[in-house]
């Protein structure tokens, strides 16, 4: 009987690679998943959908990639599983956002931390920015900093949640500016926090640049100021904080990208580290992910493992005042 | 009636191949359990990266409004709601396919379907503006009373004690803070690895219904086969076109509900069908048949769940902020082809825009006879023996709740909970308060805690959750909810003793 | 009806109200504050209510719920531990398809009021075994696409 339906569901898949042992030069020979930490058609989970687009292309890795979303917590939930309960055979790979999960690590109460996962590229990076309603009195930073001066606390801004990009951009802000704000954490991601904003529950709001560069089109927004090292090309009239005179840099920024958990092969992370930088520069995938209004950054395994150990310091000086 | 003009783009003959191809195959995913409409709507997405903007949004928009009434069929044959907004249809639509009386409630529930989700549609098309501004005046504090509504149902939904249906409510409550903190990202109550990240609603939802129907199909053991095989009433559709046009009351209540409660971000889906199904059992004289099979029952719930459809994507469509998760997946659909929702959508991409609104409208009548269609046929499931039964919803319940994320510990909670369940149902304890509580706990959190953070940095906690009129409203109708249950409860005391209950439940069971 | 339900509605509502302080305790002693305000809330009520329930099953006075019967019990018995190895150990251990098919067939032999002893019938469980799991792979596997873990055989 067993062997009947082994039989049976053999025939019916196809016969597959069978060779799996020996090395790993066959790899990839079976769909590979990608978890992300987000929930579906967040802007993560859209990235993510549309750089993998190519995986099965024969110059790439020849096998499709199929997006799995753990959403919870700010990343928390996806991050804990991708490293305990995900196996490292190459066939799990995981979306990474910087700085969430080193600034949710230095905080505490995970199981994970950069050392659990090596990182295969960077595909994205979206800085944050500072947006408030179409119909604020606010113009620039320096209205939204002088109100925060004259009535201390009250100066209320939505942002994704707590120790995720925007909650550093937020303490960057404070900060630089010697100003008490009051952060208003969303438990509905980036698009709760953008609807804060627009609905006027709050008076201003960190947000990812994609998305508010699509509420300025769509006349909801005005963004005011770009928590990154120089202008986006995108907003290229929005000056950044260090122009608008705070000392701020690009820590907030949020780079994605693809990472495997620990103990992977190493030749399969050298395969995937050398194919997935040139998956992403696909010219298709380079077309979406600007109409989508997504500023890519393609990073080789290498530089993002310097761009993680650079974080991480900088985070935990950010964060050692808490 | 700038939508009549792109009449026409629907009936082209690609798009509308991609319409019906996009309603037949919504309605299959739709009564598969475990995935609910933001899943099929996501599975379909990489379908579009090769489609023009129109003719991917056609598929979209066709599988989104028939994934809805494809879960019905799942809630009616088998008592797995395929999502949330199905959980009403459990209640009247499996007790009447159980009495042989399957192919009248699929009638029904498609019918239905159809009018609610015309109407909602229209919604969009005439009072977009309108309703926008509708759907922006929600803030945390809203949102916080709005959930505690939801949980004044749970005190009548469950019929036979108000006190066990609030418990049942409360546990419900708790189970739904286990896992992170979606805010301040503690950990709480996480005794096993299997909930470190929270219990999922769908694989909860599939366990607490499907589980305990399986095991009380086990209790009846080796039945002989004459005792079992039940005779499936053939149904006209005439029939249930006419008593449709008995029931305008349930209707209107369920679609008005739907559409209004459906517009609001991020609390509206889950529940519209609960609360429209509680308000047509407290205006109803037949409030009593409730939960036997009454037709009433699945009129409010399907029409109520299919009419937020269109109201639900108006905040996404004119704000470019989805306001559901379904809705978020519809929003990546549209960026893939660089179409940012807004003002820049019906302005620049007119023909966009407007097809997709009209296939959403002529889906929801392909789906409706496309679903009369099968009805008499899906309603024959009623006719397979327990056993089979028993092992074919187990094996749904356990790779439906694993396909949800991929995840073993999904599976054990599902059947943790199940089984839990079924002894909990034995002691008069309900699923459906358990579940509305799961679902509400966490938006009754989340804002009480934005609401009092914005409270205390601003002006105070008292003034921020109890002045404005909106908050003063949603308050009254919680008192209102509250008192009438209270009111029903002592009421029926008079008159129900503890034979009467026993009878009653012995009829459902 | 005897006391058996009595007594059984006793342990029940005790087994329910046993959790509750459970969750009440932890709700109160656990850090930080902040987080635990909302699971305080719950959980008093909880609390409460399933304190009232206990006593009204202690007084005998509960109006729903039939309990559970000898007969019942028996039945369920093996098709419960069926499920539960299914589902908590063969499904991950043997694979989804493999597990699912052999807990379809042994349930539908188990539960099944055709006679064992009759070659035909048998002919009709395996086929009944192959046609559902022909849909669960066309469906899952084909159409959906999901990702289980790995087979046993395969």
């Amino acid at each position: 009987m067993k062997r009947l339906i082994a039989a049976a569901a053999l025939a019916l898949m196809g016969l597959p690679g069978m060779a799996v042992a020996d090395g790993h030069a066959s790899f990839p020979d079976r769909p590979i998943m990608m978890m992300v930490s987000y929930g579906a058609g967040g802007a993560t989970d859209f990235q993510a959908r549309i750089v993998t687009m190519t995986a099965g292309n024969e110059d790439a890795l020849g096998m499709p990639i199929a997006i799995i979303n753990k959403p919870g917590a700010g990343g928390r939930v996806g991050w804990n599983w991708f490293a305990t309960q995900a196996e490292a055979d190459g066939y799990t790979l995981g979306a990474y956002n910087i700085p969430h999960f080193i600034a949710q690590s230095i905080e505490g109460g995970v199981q994970y931390s950069a050392e659990s996962f090596e990182p295969i590229a960077n595909w994205g990076a979206d800085p944050a920015v500072f947006v408030v309603g179409a119909d604020s009195p606010f113009n620039s930073m320096a209205d939204v900093v002088g109100y925060a001066t004259e009535n201390p606390g009250k100066l209320t801004f939505s942002g994704a949640g707590l120790f995720v990009g925007h909650h550093i951009a937020a303490l960057q802000l404070e900060k630089a500016a010697g100003v008490k704000l009051a952060y208003i954490p969303n438990n509905k991601g980036g698009a709760g926090a953008m609807k804060a904003v627009i609905a006027g529950d709050v008076l201003g709001g960190v947000n990812n640049l994609s998305d508010a560069f699509r509420a300025q089109e769509a006349g909801n927004v005005k963004i005011l100021g770009v928590f990154d090292l120089e202008r986006n090309a995108f907003l290229p009239d929005v000056p950044t904080m260090a122009e608008q005179g705070f000392d701020i840099d690009n820590a907030s920024v949020n780079f994605r990208g693809v990472m495997v958990p620990k103990g992977t092969p190493q030749p399969i992370i050298d395969k995937l580290a050398a194919t997935v930088p040139d998956m992403f520069a696909n010219s298709r995938v380079a077309g979406k992910m600007k109409a989508g209004g997504s500023p890519m950054h393609i990073m080789t395994r290498d530089e993002v493992l310097d761009m993680w150990a650079a974080r991480e310091e900088t985070l935990r000086e950010l964060l050692a005042g808490l | 009636m700038e939508f009549l003009a792109y009449f026409g783009d629907v009936f082209v003959p690609v798009n509308f191949g991609l319409l019906l191809l996009g309603t037949i195959g919504g309605l299959i995913l739709g009564a598969t359990p475990g995935l609910s409409p933001t899943m099929a709507v996501a599975l379909l997405i990489p379908f579009t990266f090769r489609l023009e903007p129109a003719q991917g949004l056609i598929l979209l928009g066709a599988a989104y409004t028939s994934t809805v009434a494809g879960g019905a069929v799942s809630a009616i044959l088998l008592k797995i709601p395929g999502a949330p907004a199905n959980i009403a249809t459990t209640l009247d639509g499996h007790t009447m396919a159980r009495k042989g009386q399957g192919a009248r409630a699929l009638h029904l529930s498609f019918l239905s379907s159809a009018v609610g989700g015309v109407f909602g549609v229209l919604l969009l098309i005439f009072l977009t503006p309108v309703l926008a501004q509708w759907a922006l005046a929600f803030g945390p504090s809203h949102l916080f009373w709005l959930a505690i509504l939801g949980v004044t149902v749970i005190g009548s939904l469950d019929s036979s004690s108000v006190v066990k249906g609030l418990l049942s409510g409360c546990i419900g409550l708790w189970l739904a803070t286990i896992g992170f903190d979606d805010i301040m990202g503690a950990q709480r109550f996480i005794f096993h690895p299997s909930v470190s990240g929270g219990i999922n609603v769908i694989p909860a939802l599939i366990g607490l219904f499907a589980i305990p129907q399986v095991i009380t199909m086990f209790a009846k053991g080796r039945q002989r086969l004459d005792a079992e095989v039940l005779s499936v009433e053939r149904h006209p559709v005439g029939q249930a076109v006419r008593e449709m046009g008995r029931r305008t009351r349930a209707l209107s209540i369920g679609t008005l509900t739907g559409s209004v409660i459906g517009l609001i971000p991020g609390v509206g889906g889950q529940i519209a069908g609960l609360v429209a199904y509680d308000q047509s059992k407290k205006l109803s004289p037949e409030r009593e048949k409730f939960g036997t099979g009454h037709s009433e029952g699945i009129i409010a719930a399907e029409s109520a769940n299919n009419a937020m459809v269109g109201p639900s994507l108006v905040p996404l469509l004119t704000l470019s902020i989805p306001g559901s998760p379904t809705a978020a997946v519809l929003l990546g659909g549209l960026l893939i082809h660089g179409i940012f929702p807004g003002s820049d959508l019906f302005d620049n991409h007119p023909q966009v825009a407007w097809t997709f609104i009209n296939s959403m409208l002529i889906g929801q009548i392909l789906m409706c006879l496309f679903g009369l269609y099968v009805a008499g046929l899906a309603a024959r499931v009623a006719q397979v023996p327990n056993a089979v039964m028993a092992a074919v919803v187990l094996g749904l319940a356990v790779f439906g709740s694993y396909s949800v994320q991929n995840s073993m510990g999904d599976v054990y909670v599902m059947m943790t909970l199940g089984t839990g369940m079924y002894f909990l149902e034995r002691f008069g304890f309900s699923a459906a308060p358990l579940v509305l509580g799961l679902i509400l706990g966490p938006i009754a959190e989340a804002n009480f805690i934005q609401g009092s953070m914005i409270a205390t940095a601003t002006s105070s906690v008292g003034l921020y959750f109890f002045t404005g009129a909106l908050n003063l409203l949603l308050i009254g109708l919680v008192l209102v909810s509250v008192g009438y249950s209270a009111w029903m409860e002592i009421m029926s005391r008079r008159y129900t003793t503890k034979d009467d209950a026993i009878e009653k439940e012995e009829a459902l069971s | 009806m005897t006391d058996l339900p009595r007594s059984q509605h006793i342990v029940a509502s005790g087994l329910v109200a046993a959790v509750g302080l459970a969750v009440v305790t932890i709700s109160y002693t656990q850090e930080p504050t902040a987080a635990f305000l909302f699971p305080r809330i719950i959980s008093t009520v909880f609390v409460v209510l399933a304190l009232w329930t206990f006593g009204k099953a202690a007084l005998g006075r509960t109006k729903v719920g039939n309990g559970l019967d000898r007969r019942a019990m028996i039945s369920i018995l093996p098709g419960l531990a069926v499920a539960l190895i299914y589902v908590f150990w063969a499904a991950k251990a043997l694979g989804f398809y493999t597990a699912s098919t052999l807990a379809f067939f042994v349930l539908l032999s188990l539960y099944d009021p055709a006679p064992h002893g009759v070659g035909k019938t048998w002919v009709r469980r395996i086929v009944i075994t192959a046609g559902f799991l022909a849909v669960m792979y066309g469906l899952f596997a084909m159409l959906l696409k999901v990702f289980t873990p790995r087979e046993i055989f395969f």
